[in-house]
């Protein structure tokens, strides 16, 4: 794992890899692949939910990004903050057009509930401190929220209906998550 | 002036970096952040704690994608590059032709409307040909349209009514492990010991009884009969060891009413059970001349 986090790489060197990817410079996406693959492959894989889909919406991913490299503007966020948006969409999409497909969103309660209690055995791993540490700063309620909107790709209404809380409770998780979390990295 | 701690508090900004925005409303949340520092601040603290969150969720990638996927990306974007000179260059007569075509049109030679009747009429039976294909498939279109709505609609009601039948099986199965729990206590006189619990003097019609099971010390109290209580008042169950009373819980008022069984507090050891008239939450100590039931095992 890179032992520099991503969202607070120095604004310079994100700066040199940004312009060189608008420059059209392929060795540019290698060194994207290497510093950024990891991040974009565990939201995606945590979205979809199976490696080949991921897999697949990982390269859709890295291609919108290099085609998109000119609207990024660095003055409203970071560049991973953009190419995990990037990245997330598509797996939002694929997820939502598969539950088109076989109406599967009928499996919303399990879904959920069941995510939420494998949550983590599933996502653990010894040689990542990042999530446990983030387990033991969020209270499980907080979490549940930020995991519903963040990969669940639900809206902060639908959140209120799944977890049956108002509206303004969730807003309030959801603002309180962010918060805690942001301060991890000062 | 705008209140922008109100709009910090609004919801808006999470909503933002969450995606959870049309573009109408992107624009709102970025003016904001524009013209307040506040907003902005606020609003790159909230996308560093979710790209802290993002990033826990790191994942390194099965081995062998790396290849895979470098080599796939590098030749769609690398094919592409080639693709867009050659495309722009198709695209150039393309439009080029259409201000003539209106010049023609506009100002037609006698002998070019001559050469194009012919062939107008065939076109103009083209043209019925796709408008019926059109209307056909525009009807076809709209039927689907009314049947998949009507799918959707029936999902959300099933969905609603899967998640009702969810909650009260959760209730039910709740209700049955605390039957059987009971069932339980009741069916092993070996592990749990019945100590009946006779009124006192003051209230003779008074009748409880305790199961105790001195190997696990669970306590539990079924009420026959206890005098109704006063308003702000609670029994409060006593186990009394070597002569000491120890808390035992107080009673809910459906146990009291003897509608259910009671799992009191655990008690270690214990000779004898009471019960007194406590204020609402009970008392560290036993009001004595409150007694209303008493026995020993």
């Amino acid at each position: 794992m890179s032992d520099s986090p991503l969202i607070s790489t120095p604004p310079a060197a994100e700066a040199a890899l940004v312009e060189r990817l608008r420059t059209r410079d392929q060795s540019a996406m290698t060194e994207f692949y290497d510093r950024y693959s990891a991040a974009l492959y565990g939201v995606i894989n945590r979205i979809v939910k199976d490696e080949e889909e991921a897999e697949d919406v990982l390269q859709e991913a890295l291609v919108k990004i290099w085609h998109s490299m000119a609207s990024y503007d660095n003055s409203k966020g970071r560049l991973f903050t953009w190419v995990v948006n990037i990245s997330r969409n598509l797996a939002i999409d694929k997820i939502r057009s598969r539950q088109h497909r076989v109406g599967s969103r009928t499996q919303g309660l399990d879904d959920s509930l069941a995510a939420q209690r494998q949550a983590a055995p599933d996502t653990f791993r010894p040689e990542h401190v990042g999530l446990q540490e983030i387990t033991s700063k969020l209270v499980p309620e907080q979490r549940q929220v930020i995991d519903l909107l963040y990969f669940g790709g639900f809206t902060q209404s639908e959140a209120a209906e799944e977890l049956n809380l108002p509206l303004g409770t969730v807003k309030t998780r959801a603002r309180t998550a962010l918060k805690i979390l942001a301060k991890l990295i000062r | 002036m705008e209140d922008y701690q109100e709009y910090i508090e609004s919801g808006r900004l999470e909503q933002y970096v969450l995606g959870d925005l049309d573009p109408a409303g992107q624009a709102e949340v970025e003016s904001w952040a524009a013209r307040f520092p506040q907003v902005r601040q606020e609003l790159d603290e909230l996308q560093a704690g979710l790209g802290v969150y993002a990033e826990a969720h790191a994942v390194a990638p099965p081995a062998g994608m790396r290849d895979r996927v470098l080599s796939r990306v590098l030749a769609e974007i690398g094919s592409a590059e080639n693709a867009t000179p050659a495309a722009t260059i198709s695209n150039a007569p393309l439009a080029a032709p259409a201000p003539t075509m209106r010049v023609s049109a506009s100002n037609p030679r006698p002998a070019e409307t001559y050469a194009a009747a012919p062939a107008a009429s065939s076109r103009s039976g083209w043209a019925i040909a796709a408008s019926v294909a059109l209307l056909l498939s525009l009807a076809v279109n709209a039927l689907l349209y009314s049947r998949w709505q009507q799918a959707s609609s029936d999902l959300v009601a099933a969905q609603n009514s899967q998640a009702r039948f969810a909650q009260t099986t959760q209730v039910m199965e709740r209700r049955l492990n605390s039957t059987q729990e009971q069932l339980h206590v009741l069916r092993s006189p070996q592990e749990y010991k019945m100590v009946a619990l006779a009124g006192t003097p003051a209230h003779p019609t008074a009748r409880a009884r305790v199961m105790y099971s001195t190997k696990e010390h669970r306590v539990y109290l079924d009420v026959q009969q206890l005098p109704a209580l006063p308003a702000g008042k609670q029994y409060q169950l006593w186990a009394l060891d070597k002569g000491k009373p120890v808390d035992a819980g107080v009673l809910a008022a459906n146990t009291a009413a003897g509608d259910s069984i009671q799992q009191m507090k655990d008690i270690a050891s214990a000779q004898a059970f009471a019960m007194t008239v406590e204020p609402t939450g009970g008392s560290a100590g036993p009001t004595l001349d409150t007694m209303t039931v008493i026995g020993n095992m």
